[in-house]
Protein backbone atom coordinates (compact mmCIF):
# COMPACT_ATOMS: atom_id res chain seq x y z
CA UNK A 1 0.00 0.00 0.00
CA UNK A 2 2.84 2.27 0.89
CA UNK A 3 4.69 1.70 -2.36
CA UNK A 4 5.38 5.05 -4.06
CA UNK A 5 4.67 5.42 -7.75
CA UNK A 6 8.37 5.80 -8.47
CA UNK A 7 11.31 4.71 -6.39
CA UNK A 8 14.88 5.17 -7.56
CA UNK A 9 17.75 3.64 -5.70
CA UNK A 10 21.39 4.62 -6.19
CA UNK A 11 21.18 5.31 -9.91
CA UNK A 12 24.69 5.76 -11.33
CA UNK A 13 26.06 6.46 -14.78
CA UNK A 14 29.59 7.21 -15.97
CA UNK A 15 30.72 8.50 -19.33
CA UNK A 16 34.37 7.53 -19.51
CA UNK A 17 36.03 9.39 -16.65
CA UNK A 18 33.05 11.60 -15.99
CA UNK A 19 30.67 10.60 -13.27
CA UNK A 20 27.41 11.98 -14.59
CA UNK A 21 25.26 10.34 -11.94
CA UNK A 22 26.79 9.40 -8.63
CA UNK A 23 24.10 7.31 -7.01
CA UNK A 24 20.83 9.18 -7.10
CA UNK A 25 17.91 8.01 -4.98
CA UNK A 26 14.45 9.43 -5.17
CA UNK A 27 10.91 8.69 -4.03
CA UNK A 28 7.90 10.08 -5.81
CA UNK A 29 4.51 9.56 -4.19
CA UNK A 30 1.24 9.38 -6.07
CA UNK A 31 -0.06 12.85 -6.87
CA UNK A 32 3.34 14.50 -6.47
CA UNK A 33 4.40 17.28 -8.77
CA UNK A 34 8.11 16.93 -8.39
CA UNK A 35 10.65 19.38 -9.76
CA UNK A 36 14.26 18.46 -10.34
CA UNK A 37 16.48 21.50 -10.42
CA UNK A 38 20.19 22.10 -10.60
CA UNK A 39 22.75 24.08 -12.57
CA UNK A 40 23.79 23.02 -16.07
CA UNK A 41 25.82 19.84 -15.90
CA UNK A 42 24.21 18.77 -12.64
CA UNK A 43 23.11 15.53 -14.29
CA UNK A 44 19.43 16.27 -14.81
CA UNK A 45 19.34 15.17 -18.43
CA UNK A 46 21.39 12.05 -17.81
CA UNK A 47 19.11 11.26 -14.92
CA UNK A 48 16.08 11.63 -17.14
CA UNK A 49 17.51 9.58 -19.96
CA UNK A 50 18.63 6.82 -17.62
CA UNK A 51 15.26 6.81 -15.95
CA UNK A 52 13.40 6.48 -19.25
CA UNK A 53 15.37 3.69 -20.83
CA UNK A 54 17.44 5.73 -23.31
CA UNK A 55 20.60 5.07 -21.33
CA UNK A 56 21.43 1.97 -19.34
CA UNK A 57 22.53 2.74 -15.78
CA UNK A 58 25.84 1.35 -14.47
CA UNK A 59 24.26 0.73 -11.11
CA UNK A 60 21.03 1.31 -9.25
CA UNK A 61 17.40 0.45 -9.71
CA UNK A 62 14.29 2.13 -11.05
CA UNK A 63 11.08 0.83 -9.52
CA UNK A 64 7.76 1.87 -10.98
CA UNK A 65 4.69 0.94 -8.96
CA UNK A 66 6.64 -1.76 -7.19
CA UNK A 67 8.07 -3.33 -10.36
CA UNK A 68 11.76 -3.16 -11.21
CA UNK A 69 11.90 -1.52 -14.65
CA UNK A 70 15.62 -0.72 -14.71
CA UNK A 71 16.95 -0.57 -18.29
CA UNK A 72 13.61 -1.44 -19.83
CA UNK A 73 13.28 -0.09 -23.38
CA UNK A 74 11.13 3.03 -23.85
CA UNK A 75 8.19 1.38 -25.60
CA UNK A 76 7.71 -1.11 -22.75
CA UNK A 77 7.97 1.64 -20.14
CA UNK A 78 5.36 3.59 -22.05
CA UNK A 79 3.03 0.59 -22.09
CA UNK A 80 3.40 0.27 -18.32
CA UNK A 81 2.13 3.80 -17.85
CA UNK A 82 5.18 6.03 -17.92
CA UNK A 83 4.88 8.96 -20.34
CA UNK A 84 7.49 11.52 -21.23
CA UNK A 85 8.01 14.74 -23.10
CA UNK A 86 11.25 16.08 -24.51
CA UNK A 87 13.30 19.19 -23.96
CA UNK A 88 13.41 19.73 -27.71
CA UNK A 89 9.76 19.66 -28.67
CA UNK A 90 8.92 16.36 -30.20
CA UNK A 91 5.80 16.08 -32.34
CA UNK A 92 4.99 14.53 -35.74
CA UNK A 93 5.50 17.54 -37.97
CA UNK A 94 3.71 16.58 -41.14
CA UNK A 95 0.66 15.07 -39.46
CA UNK A 96 -2.19 17.27 -38.31
CA UNK A 97 -2.51 18.03 -34.60
CA UNK A 98 -5.47 15.68 -34.43
CA UNK A 99 -3.55 12.89 -36.16
CA UNK A 100 -0.65 13.38 -33.75
CA UNK A 101 -2.95 12.49 -30.89
CA UNK A 102 -4.62 9.71 -32.88
CA UNK A 103 -1.29 7.95 -33.40
CA UNK A 104 -0.76 7.96 -29.67
CA UNK A 105 -4.29 6.73 -28.96
CA UNK A 106 -3.84 3.93 -31.49
CA UNK A 107 -0.64 2.86 -29.79
CA UNK A 108 -2.31 2.98 -26.40
CA UNK A 109 -5.17 0.82 -27.70
CA UNK A 110 -2.51 -1.60 -29.06
CA UNK A 111 -3.77 -1.01 -32.59
CA UNK A 112 -0.52 0.17 -34.17
CA UNK A 113 -0.28 -3.18 -35.94
CA UNK A 114 -3.74 -3.17 -37.33
CA UNK A 115 -3.26 -3.25 -41.12
CA UNK A 116 -6.69 -3.17 -42.72
CA UNK A 117 -9.09 -0.56 -41.28
CA UNK A 118 -8.70 3.07 -42.30
CA UNK A 119 -6.96 4.98 -39.53
CA UNK A 120 -8.44 8.45 -40.06
CA UNK A 121 -11.84 7.86 -38.39
CA UNK A 122 -10.40 5.98 -35.41
CA UNK A 123 -10.39 7.54 -31.93
CA UNK A 124 -11.33 10.95 -33.35
CA UNK A 125 -13.66 11.80 -30.49
CA UNK A 126 -11.09 11.04 -27.85
CA UNK A 127 -8.39 12.86 -29.80
CA UNK A 128 -10.55 15.98 -29.89
CA UNK A 129 -11.10 15.72 -26.16
CA UNK A 130 -7.36 15.58 -25.59
CA UNK A 131 -6.79 18.63 -27.79
CA UNK A 132 -9.55 20.40 -25.92
CA UNK A 133 -7.87 19.58 -22.64
CA UNK A 134 -4.69 21.39 -23.67
CA UNK A 135 -6.54 24.18 -25.44
CA UNK A 136 -5.73 23.24 -29.02
CA UNK A 137 -9.19 22.43 -30.39
CA UNK A 138 -9.04 25.27 -32.87
CA UNK A 139 -5.82 23.94 -34.41
CA UNK A 140 -6.92 20.30 -34.77
CA UNK A 141 -6.53 20.17 -38.52
CA UNK A 142 -3.36 22.21 -38.84
CA UNK A 143 -0.06 20.48 -39.51
CA UNK A 144 1.83 20.09 -36.23
CA UNK A 145 4.93 21.62 -37.80
CA UNK A 146 3.01 24.82 -38.55
CA UNK A 147 2.03 25.40 -34.92
CA UNK A 148 3.84 27.90 -32.72
CA UNK A 149 6.49 26.60 -30.36
CA UNK A 150 4.17 26.94 -27.37
CA UNK A 151 1.37 25.12 -29.16
CA UNK A 152 3.73 22.32 -30.14
CA UNK A 153 4.58 21.92 -26.47
CA UNK A 154 0.87 21.69 -25.69
CA UNK A 155 0.45 19.16 -28.46
CA UNK A 156 3.28 17.08 -27.13
CA UNK A 157 1.57 17.11 -23.77
CA UNK A 158 -1.62 15.86 -25.40
CA UNK A 159 0.32 13.10 -27.19
CA UNK A 160 1.90 12.00 -23.92
CA UNK A 161 -1.38 12.14 -21.99
CA UNK A 162 -3.29 10.23 -24.67
CA UNK A 163 -1.43 7.15 -23.48
CA UNK A 164 -3.09 7.56 -20.06
CA UNK A 165 0.19 7.47 -18.15
CA UNK A 166 0.10 7.34 -14.37
CA UNK A 167 3.52 8.95 -14.25
CA UNK A 168 4.59 11.71 -16.61
CA UNK A 169 8.21 12.77 -16.96
CA UNK A 170 8.72 16.20 -18.48
CA UNK A 171 12.19 17.28 -19.53
CA UNK A 172 12.25 21.09 -19.31
CA UNK A 173 8.63 21.60 -20.30
CA UNK A 174 9.11 25.35 -20.57
CA UNK A 175 12.37 25.38 -22.54
CA UNK A 176 12.57 28.09 -25.16
CA UNK A 177 9.65 30.13 -23.86
CA UNK A 178 9.34 33.71 -22.67
CA UNK A 179 8.96 34.19 -18.91
CA UNK A 180 5.21 34.82 -18.90
CA UNK A 181 4.53 31.95 -21.30
CA UNK A 182 6.50 29.63 -19.03
CA UNK A 183 4.22 30.17 -16.08
CA UNK A 184 1.12 29.68 -18.19
CA UNK A 185 2.60 26.55 -19.68
CA UNK A 186 3.55 24.88 -16.40
CA UNK A 187 0.20 25.81 -14.89
CA UNK A 188 -1.49 24.06 -17.80
CA UNK A 189 0.57 20.93 -17.16
CA UNK A 190 -0.20 21.17 -13.49
CA UNK A 191 -3.94 21.62 -13.98
CA UNK A 192 -4.26 18.82 -16.52
CA UNK A 193 -2.15 16.43 -14.47
CA UNK A 194 -4.35 17.11 -11.43
CA UNK A 195 -7.47 16.59 -13.48
CA UNK A 196 -6.28 13.26 -14.83
CA UNK A 197 -4.61 12.13 -11.62
CA UNK A 198 -1.15 11.88 -13.20
CA UNK A 199 1.94 12.16 -11.02
CA UNK A 200 4.68 14.30 -12.58
CA UNK A 201 8.41 14.71 -12.44
CA UNK A 202 9.88 17.63 -14.35
CA UNK A 203 13.23 19.32 -14.76
CA UNK A 204 13.31 23.09 -14.82
CA UNK A 205 15.67 26.06 -14.81
CA UNK A 206 13.29 28.83 -13.95
CA UNK A 207 12.77 29.16 -10.18
CA UNK A 208 9.56 31.13 -10.58
CA UNK A 209 8.12 28.20 -12.52
CA UNK A 210 9.31 25.67 -9.97
CA UNK A 211 7.98 27.47 -6.94
CA UNK A 212 4.67 28.16 -8.65
CA UNK A 213 3.63 24.53 -8.94
CA UNK A 214 6.03 22.00 -7.42
CA UNK A 215 4.89 19.98 -4.42
CA UNK A 216 8.43 18.69 -3.90
CA UNK A 217 11.82 19.76 -5.16
CA UNK A 218 14.98 17.76 -5.65
CA UNK A 219 18.15 19.77 -6.08
CA UNK A 220 20.91 18.06 -8.05
CA UNK A 221 24.52 19.09 -8.07
CA UNK A 222 27.43 17.31 -9.75
CA UNK A 223 25.48 14.14 -10.29
CA UNK A 224 24.19 13.85 -6.76
CA UNK A 225 21.13 14.89 -4.79
CA UNK A 226 22.11 17.95 -2.82
CA UNK A 227 18.82 18.64 -1.11
CA UNK A 228 15.26 17.56 -1.17
CA UNK A 229 11.95 18.62 0.32
CA UNK A 230 8.97 20.89 -0.02
CA UNK A 231 9.57 24.24 -1.72
CA UNK A 232 9.74 25.98 1.65
CA UNK A 233 12.26 23.49 3.02
CA UNK A 234 14.46 23.68 -0.04
CA UNK A 235 14.39 27.45 -0.08
CA UNK A 236 15.63 27.49 3.49
CA UNK A 237 18.65 25.28 2.89
CA UNK A 238 21.88 27.25 2.89
CA UNK A 239 23.88 24.95 0.57
CA UNK A 240 21.12 25.16 -2.00
CA UNK A 241 21.26 28.91 -1.91
CA UNK A 242 25.00 28.76 -2.41
CA UNK A 243 25.09 26.47 -5.46
CA UNK A 244 21.95 27.36 -7.18
CA UNK A 245 19.64 29.96 -5.78
CA UNK A 246 22.58 32.18 -5.04
CA UNK A 247 21.91 34.67 -7.77
CA UNK A 248 18.20 34.79 -7.08
CA UNK A 249 18.32 34.90 -3.29
CA UNK B 1 -14.86 6.73 -57.21
CA UNK B 2 -15.69 8.57 -60.41
CA UNK B 3 -12.03 8.51 -61.35
CA UNK B 4 -11.91 4.75 -61.00
CA UNK B 5 -14.17 4.07 -63.97
CA UNK B 6 -12.09 5.82 -66.63
CA UNK B 7 -8.94 4.33 -65.10
CA UNK B 8 -10.45 0.84 -65.28
CA UNK B 9 -11.61 1.35 -68.86
CA UNK B 10 -8.16 2.57 -69.84
CA UNK B 11 -6.33 -0.30 -68.16
CA UNK B 12 -8.71 -2.97 -69.44
CA UNK B 13 -8.91 -1.55 -72.96
CA UNK B 14 -5.19 -1.06 -73.48
CA UNK B 15 -4.55 -4.46 -75.14
CA UNK B 16 -7.06 -3.59 -77.85
CA UNK B 17 -5.31 -0.32 -78.63
CA UNK B 18 -1.63 -1.24 -78.40
CA UNK B 19 0.71 -3.28 -80.56
CA UNK B 20 2.40 -6.31 -79.04
CA UNK B 21 5.56 -4.27 -78.60
CA UNK B 22 3.84 -1.51 -76.63
CA UNK B 23 1.83 -4.06 -74.73
CA UNK B 24 5.09 -5.62 -73.66
CA UNK B 25 6.15 -2.17 -72.46
CA UNK B 26 2.81 -1.78 -70.64
CA UNK B 27 3.53 -5.01 -68.74
CA UNK B 28 6.93 -3.63 -67.81
CA UNK B 29 5.21 -0.47 -66.55
CA UNK B 30 2.85 -2.56 -64.40
CA UNK B 31 5.71 -4.52 -62.85
CA UNK B 32 7.81 -1.44 -62.18
CA UNK B 33 4.81 0.49 -60.87
CA UNK B 34 4.35 -2.20 -58.22
CA UNK B 35 8.10 -2.21 -57.57
CA UNK B 36 8.28 1.58 -57.15
CA UNK B 37 5.17 1.81 -54.97
CA UNK B 38 6.36 -0.99 -52.69
CA UNK B 39 9.76 0.71 -52.46
CA UNK B 40 8.03 3.96 -51.54
CA UNK B 41 6.21 2.34 -48.62
CA UNK B 42 9.65 2.49 -47.04
CA UNK B 43 10.87 5.83 -48.39
CA UNK B 44 7.77 7.98 -48.57
CA UNK B 45 5.89 6.59 -45.59
CA UNK B 46 8.60 5.17 -43.36
CA UNK B 47 11.38 7.63 -44.18
CA UNK B 48 13.77 4.74 -44.80
CA UNK B 49 15.95 5.01 -47.90
CA UNK B 50 16.81 1.49 -48.99
CA UNK B 51 19.73 1.45 -51.37
CA UNK B 52 19.46 -2.25 -51.99
CA UNK B 53 15.92 -2.77 -53.07
CA UNK B 54 17.00 -4.49 -56.26
CA UNK B 55 17.80 -7.41 -53.97
CA UNK B 56 14.10 -8.17 -53.63
CA UNK B 57 13.12 -7.50 -57.22
CA UNK B 58 16.03 -9.72 -58.26
CA UNK B 59 15.28 -12.46 -55.75
CA UNK B 60 11.66 -12.49 -56.95
CA UNK B 61 12.89 -12.82 -60.53
CA UNK B 62 15.32 -15.61 -59.71
CA UNK B 63 12.74 -17.39 -57.56
CA UNK B 64 10.38 -17.42 -60.53
CA UNK B 65 13.11 -18.61 -62.90
CA UNK B 66 14.35 -21.37 -60.62
CA UNK B 67 10.82 -22.56 -60.00
CA UNK B 68 10.14 -22.80 -63.71
CA UNK B 69 13.47 -24.23 -64.81
CA UNK B 70 14.84 -26.28 -61.97
CA UNK B 71 12.03 -27.40 -59.69
CA UNK B 72 10.86 -30.15 -62.06
CA UNK B 73 7.21 -29.26 -61.63
CA UNK B 74 4.61 -29.42 -64.41
CA UNK B 75 4.82 -26.06 -66.24
CA UNK B 76 1.26 -25.02 -65.38
CA UNK B 77 1.74 -25.71 -61.68
CA UNK B 78 5.13 -24.02 -61.59
CA UNK B 79 3.66 -21.00 -63.30
CA UNK B 80 0.72 -20.83 -60.92
CA UNK B 81 3.07 -20.92 -57.97
CA UNK B 82 5.28 -18.07 -59.21
CA UNK B 83 3.47 -15.17 -57.46
CA UNK B 84 3.25 -17.00 -54.15
CA UNK B 85 6.84 -18.21 -54.24
CA UNK B 86 8.20 -14.82 -55.37
CA UNK B 87 6.29 -13.13 -52.58
CA UNK B 88 7.27 -15.58 -49.87
CA UNK B 89 10.93 -15.99 -50.81
CA UNK B 90 11.47 -12.22 -51.06
CA UNK B 91 9.66 -11.75 -47.76
CA UNK B 92 12.04 -14.20 -46.09
CA UNK B 93 15.08 -12.54 -47.64
CA UNK B 94 13.70 -9.16 -46.54
CA UNK B 95 13.21 -10.48 -43.04
CA UNK B 96 16.86 -11.47 -42.88
CA UNK B 97 18.26 -8.30 -44.49
CA UNK B 98 15.80 -6.09 -42.65
CA UNK B 99 16.57 -7.60 -39.27
CA UNK B 100 20.12 -6.31 -39.49
CA UNK B 101 19.48 -3.16 -41.49
CA UNK B 102 16.84 -1.57 -39.24
CA UNK B 103 19.30 -1.64 -36.36
CA UNK B 104 20.70 1.51 -37.96
CA UNK B 105 19.08 4.50 -39.57
CA UNK B 106 19.79 7.04 -42.28
CA UNK B 107 22.88 6.52 -44.40
CA UNK B 108 23.96 3.51 -42.33
CA UNK B 109 20.67 1.79 -43.00
CA UNK B 110 21.14 2.54 -46.71
CA UNK B 111 24.68 1.12 -46.63
CA UNK B 112 23.55 -2.09 -44.95
CA UNK B 113 20.84 -2.70 -47.53
CA UNK B 114 23.40 -1.93 -50.22
CA UNK B 115 25.89 -4.42 -48.80
CA UNK B 116 23.36 -7.24 -48.54
CA UNK B 117 22.30 -6.66 -52.11
CA UNK B 118 25.90 -6.92 -53.32
CA UNK B 119 26.16 -10.17 -51.41
CA UNK B 120 23.18 -11.53 -53.32
CA UNK B 121 24.64 -10.20 -56.57
CA UNK B 122 27.81 -12.19 -55.91
CA UNK B 123 25.82 -15.31 -55.14
CA UNK B 124 23.89 -14.91 -58.40
CA UNK B 125 27.19 -14.60 -60.25
CA UNK B 126 28.98 -17.48 -58.57
CA UNK B 127 26.29 -20.10 -57.90
CA UNK B 128 26.38 -21.02 -61.57
CA UNK B 129 24.65 -24.37 -61.11
CA UNK B 130 21.51 -22.74 -59.82
CA UNK B 131 21.48 -19.23 -61.22
CA UNK B 132 23.29 -19.69 -64.51
CA UNK B 133 26.03 -17.34 -63.31
CA UNK B 134 27.02 -14.57 -65.66
CA UNK B 135 24.63 -15.77 -68.36
CA UNK B 136 21.61 -15.55 -66.11
CA UNK B 137 18.58 -17.69 -66.92
CA UNK B 138 16.76 -17.39 -70.20
CA UNK B 139 13.86 -18.93 -72.05
CA UNK B 140 11.33 -18.53 -69.28
CA UNK B 141 7.89 -18.68 -70.74
CA UNK B 142 4.43 -18.70 -69.25
CA UNK B 143 2.43 -21.73 -70.46
CA UNK B 144 -0.18 -21.62 -73.21
CA UNK B 145 -1.76 -18.38 -74.39
CA UNK B 146 -0.29 -16.54 -71.39
CA UNK B 147 2.94 -16.48 -73.36
CA UNK B 148 1.34 -13.85 -75.58
CA UNK B 149 1.49 -10.23 -74.37
CA UNK B 150 -2.26 -9.78 -74.90
CA UNK B 151 -3.11 -12.34 -72.23
CA UNK B 152 -0.08 -11.88 -70.04
CA UNK B 153 -1.00 -8.22 -69.73
CA UNK B 154 -4.34 -9.15 -68.14
CA UNK B 155 -2.61 -11.65 -65.92
CA UNK B 156 -0.16 -8.95 -64.75
CA UNK B 157 -3.03 -6.53 -64.24
CA UNK B 158 -4.88 -9.10 -62.13
CA UNK B 159 -1.86 -9.32 -59.86
CA UNK B 160 -0.65 -5.73 -59.76
CA UNK B 161 -3.99 -4.01 -59.09
CA UNK B 162 -4.92 -6.14 -56.05
CA UNK B 163 -1.34 -5.89 -54.80
CA UNK B 164 -1.47 -2.09 -55.02
CA UNK B 165 -4.81 -2.14 -53.23
CA UNK B 166 -3.34 -4.19 -50.39
CA UNK B 167 -0.45 -1.71 -50.09
CA UNK B 168 -2.89 1.19 -50.16
CA UNK B 169 -4.90 -0.28 -47.31
CA UNK B 170 -1.69 -0.88 -45.42
CA UNK B 171 -0.46 2.70 -45.64
CA UNK B 172 -3.92 4.08 -44.75
CA UNK B 173 -4.27 1.76 -41.75
CA UNK B 174 -3.17 2.39 -38.17
CA UNK B 175 0.01 0.54 -39.13
CA UNK B 176 0.68 3.01 -41.94
CA UNK B 177 -0.27 5.95 -39.77
CA UNK B 178 2.23 4.87 -37.17
CA UNK B 179 4.81 4.40 -39.91
CA UNK B 180 4.37 8.03 -40.98
CA UNK B 181 4.68 9.20 -37.40
CA UNK B 182 7.83 7.16 -37.18
CA UNK B 183 9.29 8.88 -40.22
CA UNK B 184 8.66 12.23 -38.59
CA UNK B 185 9.97 11.34 -35.17
CA UNK B 186 11.12 7.83 -34.21
CA UNK B 187 12.02 8.79 -30.65
CA UNK B 188 8.60 10.24 -29.92
CA UNK B 189 7.00 7.06 -31.31
CA UNK B 190 8.96 4.90 -28.86
CA UNK B 191 7.50 6.83 -25.96
CA UNK B 192 3.92 6.25 -26.98
CA UNK B 193 4.59 2.54 -26.67
CA UNK B 194 5.56 1.48 -30.19
CA UNK B 195 8.43 -0.91 -30.81
CA UNK B 196 10.15 1.13 -33.49
CA UNK B 197 12.48 -1.53 -34.88
CA UNK B 198 9.75 -4.13 -35.10
CA UNK B 199 7.54 -1.67 -36.93
CA UNK B 200 10.30 -0.75 -39.35
CA UNK B 201 11.13 -4.41 -39.92
CA UNK B 202 7.50 -5.23 -40.72
CA UNK B 203 7.37 -2.40 -43.25
CA UNK B 204 10.65 -3.61 -44.73
CA UNK B 205 9.35 -7.16 -45.15
CA UNK B 206 6.12 -6.02 -46.81
CA UNK B 207 8.03 -3.70 -49.10
CA UNK B 208 10.53 -6.41 -50.03
CA UNK B 209 7.83 -9.02 -50.58
CA UNK B 210 5.90 -6.89 -53.06
CA UNK B 211 9.09 -5.83 -54.83
CA UNK B 212 9.81 -9.55 -55.22
CA UNK B 213 6.35 -10.16 -56.63
CA UNK B 214 7.03 -7.43 -59.20
CA UNK B 215 10.36 -9.09 -60.05
CA UNK B 216 8.71 -12.49 -60.59
CA UNK B 217 6.08 -10.92 -62.81
CA UNK B 218 8.66 -9.09 -64.89
CA UNK B 219 10.92 -12.14 -65.26
CA UNK B 220 8.15 -14.10 -66.93
CA UNK B 221 7.37 -11.20 -69.23
CA UNK B 222 10.90 -10.70 -70.54
CA UNK B 223 11.71 -14.41 -70.27
CA UNK B 224 15.08 -13.75 -68.62
CA UNK B 225 16.78 -12.91 -65.37
CA UNK B 226 20.35 -11.67 -65.18
CA UNK B 227 22.73 -11.00 -62.29
CA UNK B 228 22.54 -7.34 -63.32
CA UNK B 229 19.07 -7.28 -61.77
CA UNK B 230 20.83 -7.56 -58.43
CA UNK B 231 23.64 -5.12 -59.15
CA UNK B 232 23.72 -1.90 -57.20
CA UNK B 233 22.92 0.27 -60.21
CA UNK B 234 19.56 -1.54 -60.39
CA UNK B 235 18.73 -0.22 -56.93
CA UNK B 236 18.74 3.32 -58.26
CA UNK B 237 15.78 2.57 -60.53
CA UNK B 238 13.00 2.52 -57.89
CA UNK B 239 14.55 5.55 -56.19
CA UNK B 240 14.46 7.57 -59.42
CA UNK B 241 10.93 6.39 -60.23
CA UNK B 242 9.63 7.27 -56.77
CA UNK B 243 11.26 10.68 -56.66
CA UNK B 244 10.25 11.43 -60.24
CA UNK B 245 6.63 10.56 -59.57
CA UNK B 246 6.49 12.00 -56.05
CA UNK B 247 7.13 10.21 -52.78
CA UNK B 248 4.29 11.95 -50.96
CA UNK B 249 1.42 10.40 -52.85
CA UNK B 250 0.55 6.75 -52.92
CA UNK B 251 0.46 6.35 -56.71
CA UNK B 252 3.15 8.95 -57.45
CA UNK B 253 5.88 6.31 -57.81
CA UNK B 254 3.64 4.36 -60.22
CA UNK B 255 3.35 7.47 -62.38
CA UNK B 256 7.12 7.86 -62.10
CA UNK B 257 7.58 4.25 -63.21
CA UNK B 258 5.37 4.74 -66.27
CA UNK B 259 7.16 7.93 -67.31
CA UNK B 260 10.58 6.41 -66.73
CA UNK B 261 9.90 3.22 -68.68
CA UNK B 262 8.24 4.94 -71.61
CA UNK B 263 10.91 7.67 -71.83
CA UNK B 264 13.61 5.02 -71.78
CA UNK B 265 11.96 3.17 -74.67
CA UNK B 266 11.42 6.32 -76.71
CA UNK B 267 14.87 7.74 -76.21
CA UNK B 268 16.91 4.55 -76.38
CA UNK B 269 15.35 3.94 -79.79
CA UNK B 270 16.77 7.25 -81.04
CA UNK B 271 20.24 7.51 -79.59
CA UNK B 272 22.85 5.38 -77.90
CA UNK B 273 23.42 8.29 -75.51
CA UNK B 274 19.98 7.75 -74.00
CA UNK B 275 21.20 7.63 -70.39
CA UNK B 276 22.49 11.17 -70.90
CA UNK B 277 19.14 12.34 -72.23
CA UNK B 278 17.32 10.55 -69.38
CA UNK B 279 19.60 12.23 -66.89
CA UNK B 280 18.90 15.68 -68.29
CA UNK B 281 15.14 15.09 -68.34
CA UNK B 282 15.12 13.81 -64.76
CA UNK B 283 17.20 16.74 -63.51
CA UNK B 284 14.82 19.20 -65.17
CA UNK B 285 11.70 17.46 -63.85
CA UNK B 286 13.04 17.24 -60.30
CA UNK B 287 14.07 20.90 -60.34
CA UNK B 288 10.74 22.06 -61.73
CA UNK B 289 8.63 19.75 -59.59
CA UNK B 290 10.41 18.93 -56.34
CA UNK B 291 7.33 17.09 -55.09
CA UNK B 292 7.33 14.92 -58.21
CA UNK B 293 4.96 14.69 -61.15
CA UNK B 294 2.05 13.97 -58.84
CA UNK B 295 3.17 16.69 -56.45
CA UNK B 296 0.36 19.12 -57.14
CA UNK B 297 -1.93 16.84 -55.22
CA UNK B 298 0.04 17.40 -52.03
CA UNK B 299 0.66 14.94 -49.25
CA UNK B 300 -0.94 11.57 -48.61
CA UNK B 301 -4.25 11.94 -46.82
Amino acid sequence: MNEPILRIEGLAKRFGGLEALGGVSLRVERGDFRAIIGPNGAGKSTFFNTLTGLLRPDAGRVIFEGTDVTGEPPHLLARRGVGRTFQITSVFHDLSALQNVQVSLLAHARRSWSVWPKATPLHVERARQMLDLVGLSASADRAAGALSHGDQKRLELAIALAGEPRLLLLDEPTAGMAAQERLESIRLVHRVARELGVSCVFTEHDMAVVFAVATHITVMHQGKVLAEGTPAEVRARREVQQVYLGAAA
Amino acid sequence: MTRLVPAAVLLLGLPFALSDFWLFIAIEVLAFALYAVSFNVLLGYGGMLSFGHAAFFGVGGYAAAILLKRAGLPPMLAFALVPVVALVVSALVALLIGFFSVQRSGIYFAMLTFAFQMLLYTIALKATGITGGDDGMTGLKPPGVLGRPFYYYYYALAIVVPALYVLYRLVSSPFGFTLRALRANPRRVQYIGVNVRAHQLAAFVVSGAFAGLAGGLFALSTGNVFPGWLNWTASATPIVMAVLGGVHTFLGPAVGAAVYVVLEVLISGKTEYWPLAMGVIIVVLVLLMPEGLSGFRRKPA
